[in-house]
């Protein structure tokens, strides 16, 4: 049980790093980013190549991987999102399409299919309390996302710039009559959103591998963290992706940790697969969809992007 | 007269032109997506084919990229085999993606030349399938036999990807060791795109196994691998050929390769003979890095088919006779067809000794299911 709870926490962690930069997006411009995956995977490539030029651990990449990812935001801004920002909603999800695409095939290109791996954030090793394998890995990745995560509160309810990074994303017309530059606060959610989504890259890759095609996935899952937690809510963001990493690690996980639950209900062993717990992950899409559209924690919409 | 000359010069120059014959063989392969992987070896393993066998031919091997749609391959197939030059089609080793192509091969008439190794593909009646590579058939039932008469396992865990590969190896072995007096005490299907594997090792270690079996693709297989280590289980690992790729065992380190052993169709190794040799150094001159069982064994395919050709068999319809009656000598191994397109008959299992990445041949099963 304390090694499926790490390895959620773990895995939710980075997802929720890959939520928060979605919401964030998704507020500045009222847009769904479909790039956003791919700016993870971009990540873990950026991580896999400054870690092949620097030979030292994730922990000490991670600011250089974030100002490289910020340019990357940037550029994502000033060619999918502001060309098109006067135009209706859907030329930016064609554009941040065809972005995530482009993206997805330059890598290839470069690095060719074969699966790459990043530096751990700190080590390697595993220690055992018990039967249960704890590795540093995942303890690190705890921490670091948590780091992240509050620094990212404190930016946006602390400081003068992240007021008005809410402003703008609140009400630009406000905002700009007030003064503010709106468009640069748009590009720096930008950046800042693709920073959070390149340090989930390499935290996921230095366990699980990246691989070019791994946006989609990573998009969808963000989708569903922020559809669930409260369409436009961080703090929403964050339950939404913890509650994905739920549906992945515990729920196909419940006939091992509750041998009984096997022999009482029929047919259990099938309910529970990675499969099943797959399908059981979109119906509870479907139903907060069905009955909640703003999610669990976000505040009622009038209108949807 | 210099210009009767000159036109007579033009006529000849011409004329030997035409007689260089033109054939197209289609290069249907992922090359993108998640088994890019795979089908890049398979596209090298063919181009490299062209540059050997061609001789006195001039041979169109034009890259369709099939990513990783199921109906990729049917769609490029659609587009190409209606040309009359096209005399076969190198067809994706994902069974997912074949078994659309074949209602296409059967009304156009072009055989497909894979490495495939899911079993239904030679299982649908066509005569235009043609699989370079052991099918499921042999290689599972030497995995089986391998974990019962050798290592005397009697309770199986089978962990397979949720792809028309993975379902057929997990169905062949589990009759196969029902078969062998084994049993199998858990199963479970898990999606490629699946990171932690952390619930189907604690499910697998619930149901206590003496032998894990796996049928998996690359990345996927890596990533269990890795997370079995870690875990430290203790129960020994027979998995799949694609183990056997450089590129896998290159995402792991030799210590986490330690005692798992795995089925493979063709032992890649300089020194077991000649041609072997050759394939190899010009594999790594041609397109860098070492080659894996779907390059050789494409290799041998395309090979065949350019042999036909080259001895007469000009049409698709020639070439597609050619292979059904005839034995190839390849690289790899010999091909027969058993009069349902399966051409190897023969499968290997290696063992990694934990040192490093490159596994030692430990037990050969030859002609485990017979030719025709």
């Amino acid at each position: 049980m304390l090694q499926l709870t790490i390895n959620t926490l773990a895995l939710g962690a980075a997802y929720a790093l890959v939520a928060m930069g979605f919401v964030l997006i998704l507020n500045a411009t009222n847009a769904v980013n479909f790039a956003h995956g791919a700016l993870v995977m971009l990540g873990s490539y950026i991580a896999f190549t400054i870690g092949s030029l620097l030979p030292v651990v994730g922990l000490l990449l991670l600011p250089l991987l974030l100002i490289a990812a910020a340019i990357v935001g940037l550029l994502l801004y000033f060619i999918a999102y502001l060309p098109l920002k006067d135009k209706p909603v859907t030329s930016v999800f064609i554009s941040t399409i065809s972005a995530g695409v482009i993206f997805e095939n330059a890598v290839l290109l470069i690095y060719g299919p074969e699966p790459r791996i990043t530096p751990p954030v700190i080590g390697t090793s595993a220690f055992k309390i018990g039967d249960t394998v704890i590795s540093e890995q995942s303890l690190a990745v705890i921490a670091a996302a948590a780091v992240l995560i509050v620094g990212q509160q404190l930016l946006f309810t602390r400081t003068r710039l992240g007021k008005q990074l809410r402003a703008a994303a609140q009400d630009p017309d406000i905002a700009a009559a007030c003064g503010m530059n709106v468009g640069l606060m748009v590009a720096l959610t930008f950046a800042i959103a693709a920073a959070l989504a390149a340090a989930a890259g390499m935290f996921l890759s230095a366990t699980y591998y990246a691989s070019p095609t791994d946006g989609a996935n990573y998009t969808m899952k963000a989708y569903i963290a922020v559809t669930i937690g409260g369409w436009g809510s961080i703090p929403g963001a964050v339950i939404g992706a913890l509650l994905v990493a739920l549906f992945e690690v515990v729920i196909p996980s419940l006939p091992a940790l509750f041998p009984a639950l096997m022999q009482a209900v029929p047919h259990a062993a099938d309910l529970f697969t990675m499969t099943a717990s797959t399908i059981a992950l979109f119906i509870a899409f479907l139903i907060v969809l069905l009955f909640r559209p703003q999610g669990l924690f976000g505040e009622t919409i009038k209108r949807r992007a | 007269m210099r210009a009767s000359l000159a036109s007579i010069s033009l006529l000849a120059a011409l004329c030997g032109a035409a007689n260089a014959q033109t054939v197209k063989l289609p290069i249907i392969v992922p090359i993108t997506g998640p088994i890019a992987l795979e089908g890049t070896s398979q596209r090298n393993g063919a181009l490299l084919a062209i540059a050997h066998g061609a001789q006195s031919l001039k041979v169109e091997g034009e890259v369709l990229d099939t990513a990783g749609a199921p109906e990729g391959g049917a769609n490029a197939l659609e587009r190409s085999a209606g040309n009359k030059s096209v005399v076969a089609a190198v067809a994706p080793m994902f069974g997912t993606q074949v078994l659309p192509m074949i209602p296409l091969a059967n009304e156009y008439k072009v055989p497909l030349i894979t490495t495939a190794g899911t079993g239904a593909i030679t299982e649908k009646g066509s005569r235009y399938v043609y699989r370079f590579f052991p099918s499921d058939i042999v290689t599972k039932l030497a995995q089986a036999k391998y974990v019962t008469e050798v290592m005397g396992k009697k309770r199986a865990a089978i962990l397979y990807n949720a792809t028309a590969y993975g379902q057929s190896g997990h169905q062949h072995l589990t009759d196969y060791l029902k078969a062998q007096g084994a049993e199998v005490v858990y199963a479970d299907a898990i999606e490629l795109s699946t990171k932690d594997m952390t619930p189907v090792l604690a499910k697998a270690k619930a149901a206590n196994p003496d032998i894990i079996l796996l049928q998996m693709h690359t990345a996927s297989m890596a990533l269990l691998l890795k997370q079995l280590a870690q875990a430290n289980l203790g129960i020994p690992v027979v998995a799949n050929t694609m183990l056997t790729m450089p590129s896998t065992a290159g995402l792991l380190e030799p210590s986490e390769l330690k005692g798992i052993c795995a089925e493979t169709s063709a032992w890649i190794g300089k020194g077991v003979s000649p041609e072997l040799d050759k394939f190899v150094d010009d594999y790594g001159a041609k397109f860098g890095g070492v080659p894996d069982f779907f390059a050789l064994q494409q290799y041998d395919g395309v090979m065949m088919v350019l042999k036909a050709v080259n001895s007469g068999a000009t049409t698709a319809d020639a070439v597609q006779k050619y292979l059904a009656d005839n034995e190839y000598k390849g690289v790899a191994m010999s091909y027969r067809s058993d009069g349902k397109g399966n051409m190897a008959h023969s499968a290997a299992i290696v063992c990694f000794d934990g040192t490093t990445r490159s596994p030692k041949l430990v037990k050969r099963y030859d002609a485990i299911a017979s030719a025709k």
